[in-house]
């Protein structure tokens, strides 16, 4: 280290900082943005009414009916999901309509609520509610869930292997897992794996043609209104203006692009809808979500610990040009 | 020089205090990130019923395992800034491999179950430099896989899907890289001949007499000639 100098050290600790920088941040970055505009619904309680004298609400009937071939088709014998004597297994109740399933997208909620001295019957059509930063997507470990550039959340049912991990972090729970399809049972069925999530997709390939999902297209009292997102966005406060009502979906889980609009305050219908569940004979079972306000999104904590990442190499590299100099000052006296 | 015997102890150093360092805060970052990333990104742990053992409920819950998963993966970043800004400002390239090193190292395994002569080895060994690098490697592709997935969670940034599919792939691939990279690296201690280097990794010493026999051309050149 005899031809060790100031200058020397500067210029190989350049040297190294940058050959680390790029080591630990690669080349390039992929587009982050899209120029594509996004779109939502806006879904307003004041006029949807469940479809009273139908058996089943018809945008449950619509969704059904586009999204049918794209229901799961499992095999006979699903394994248990080993170690565990169980499974989700929802193929012997493909009709049931009044909850979320593999095999139904979107259902209507019905409550009773009071709120100024008045009752309010109300019906809440529910699904995926199409984060703006889905929490679903982000922590699936196969990235099987992703957010299109348009908006909606969807689940790619041929790379899935139903852990249900996007159902945790779903401040509602809202995927549905079916157990004996998929990619899991080509591989070591029964093992790993659980099967496949399903969940409305606000049907994509309709949107992506210029179409509207079919559950908008079905409503027969224009209670769920479907454009680009920042529209339904301001229809919803507009709306929520002129009724002296309130807004659900645009805070919560750090926004969606869903707007509820409701006569009565969101706590209320919640508590409601708890009340429901906690009634059922399996008030544990997935596919009946509440309306909790303003609801965090599950990322949020990590999110706060990311900046810790990025001083991280700023300390490795200060750290590391201290204690370079110092060694080879002291070997260069050695020397 | 770094490298000095330790007189009337019969022990020479072998690492400085940045090697341990570094080793140190890799080992536990990484079995940490393993252990969170397993059971935790993959949702393993409820799934296998991990989390009914005693002191392991955290595994199942993602809030927590995602959390750890993102502050062992800063001592991680840290930990390989300082070794390459620190290793490269030295010019310090011992632990890259070298011409040879693939045929080195099956002479070296093959003269540990007594076939043939063990060749002179310079401060590593040939397996150990190959390791390094496969290691190293393994974990540049989790760190670069790990910072697109960290961004992709912010809000406001949103990769294309494609390009998603594949960083979690190779984020899973480089998983399973470093795994086997850690399984072969520990296996070497199942030889009782690689015995005499652990303490170095705790200490930074290691037994003068042993250097001399296995580490010959290191010894030779870093103590002989220059003493």
């Amino acid at each position: 280290m005899s031809d060790f100098s100031r200058r020397e050290f500067l210029k190989r600790s350049a040297a190294a900082g940058v050959a680390s920088g790029v080591a630990l941040t690669g080349f390039g970055r992929n587009a982050v943005a899209s120029d594509v505009a996004q779109v939502g619904t806006m879904i307003d309680l004041t006029r949807c009414d469940g479809c009273k004298g139908l058996d089943t609400p018809a945008c449950v009937t619509a969704c059904r009916e586009e999204n049918k071939d794209r229901f799961p088709d499992p095999v006979k014998d699903i394994p248990d999901n080993w170690p565990q004597k169980k499974k989700e297994d929802w193929s012997g109740k493909k009709d049931l309509t009044n909850r979320l399933t593999p095999y139904n997208w979107t259902f209507v909620q019905n409550v009773n609520v009071e709120h100024g001295g008045k009752r309010y019957d109300l019906s809440v059509p529910r699904r995926c509610m199409h984060c703006d930063n889905p929490p679903c997507a982000n922590v699936c470990p196969l990235s099987a869930n992703h957010k299109m550039p348009e908006g909606p959340v969807v689940i790619d049912s041929d790379i899935c292997l139903g852990g249900a991990k996007c159902r945790s972090v779903c401040p509602w729970g809202i995927p549905a897992r079916q157990a004996g399809v998929g990619l899991y049972m080509k591989i070591i069925p029964g093992i790993a794996g659980g099967g496949v999530m399903y969940k409305c997709d606000l049907c994509y390939s309709r949107v992506k043609s210029g179409q509207m999902p079919a559950c908008v297209e079905a409503c027969p009292r224009n209670a769920i209104v479907f454009g680009e997102k920042e529209k339904m966005r301001a229809l919803a406060y507009k709306r929520a203006a002129e009724t002296n009502g309130y807004i659900y979906g645009d805070k919560e889980n750090g926004g969606t692009s869903t707007f509820y609009v409701s006569p009565v305050p969101f706590e209320k219908i919640h508590a409601e809808l708890m009340k429901q569940k906690a009634a059922q004979s399996h008030p544990k079972t997935p596919g009946f979500p509440g309306m909790p306000v303003d609801v965090e999104n599950f990322t949020d904590t990590a999110n706060g610990i990311a900046w810790s990442m990025a001083i991280a190499p700023v300390a490795g590299i200060a750290a590391a040009a201290g204690a370079a100099y110092k060694t080879m000052k002291g070997e260069k006296k050695d020397d | 020089m770094t490298e000095k015997i330790v007189k009337n102890k019969e022990k020479i150093k072998r690492h400085g205090l940045s090697v341990l360092f570094v080793h140190c805060a890799v080992a536990i970052s990484t079995f940490v990130l393993i252990l969170t990333g397993l059971f935790g990104q993959f949702p393993m742990a409820g799934r296998y019923m991990i989390n009914h053992l005693p002191g392991l409920s955290w595994l199942s819950d993602f809030s927590v395992t995602l959390s750890v998963h993102y502050w062992a993966a800063a001592v991680l970043i840290l930990a390989i800034t300082y070794h390459i800004v620190f290793h490269g400002i030295r010019r310090d390239f011992d632990m890259l491999p070298r011409k040879g090193d693939m045929k080195g190292s099956v002479k070296l395994i093959m003269a540990t179950f007594g076939y043939g002569k063990e060749p002179e080895n310079d401060k590593y060994l040939p397996e150990q430099r190959l390791a390094y690098v496969f290691i190293g490697f393994s974990l540049l592709i989790l760190v670069f896989t790990g910072a697109v997935k960290v961004l992709d969670n912010l809000p406001d940034i949103n990769f294309s899907r494609v390009f998603m599919f594949w960083i979690s792939l190779l984020h899973n691939a480089g998983t399973i890289m470093v795994i086997i990279g850690i399984v072969i690296h520990l296996s070497a201690f199942i030889f009782k001949e690689n015995w005499p280097l652990l303490p170095g990794i705790f200490t930074g010493k290691i037994d003068l007499e042993y250097a001399k026999r296995r580490h010959s051309i290191w010894y030779n050149r870093e103590f002989v000639r220059k003493s």
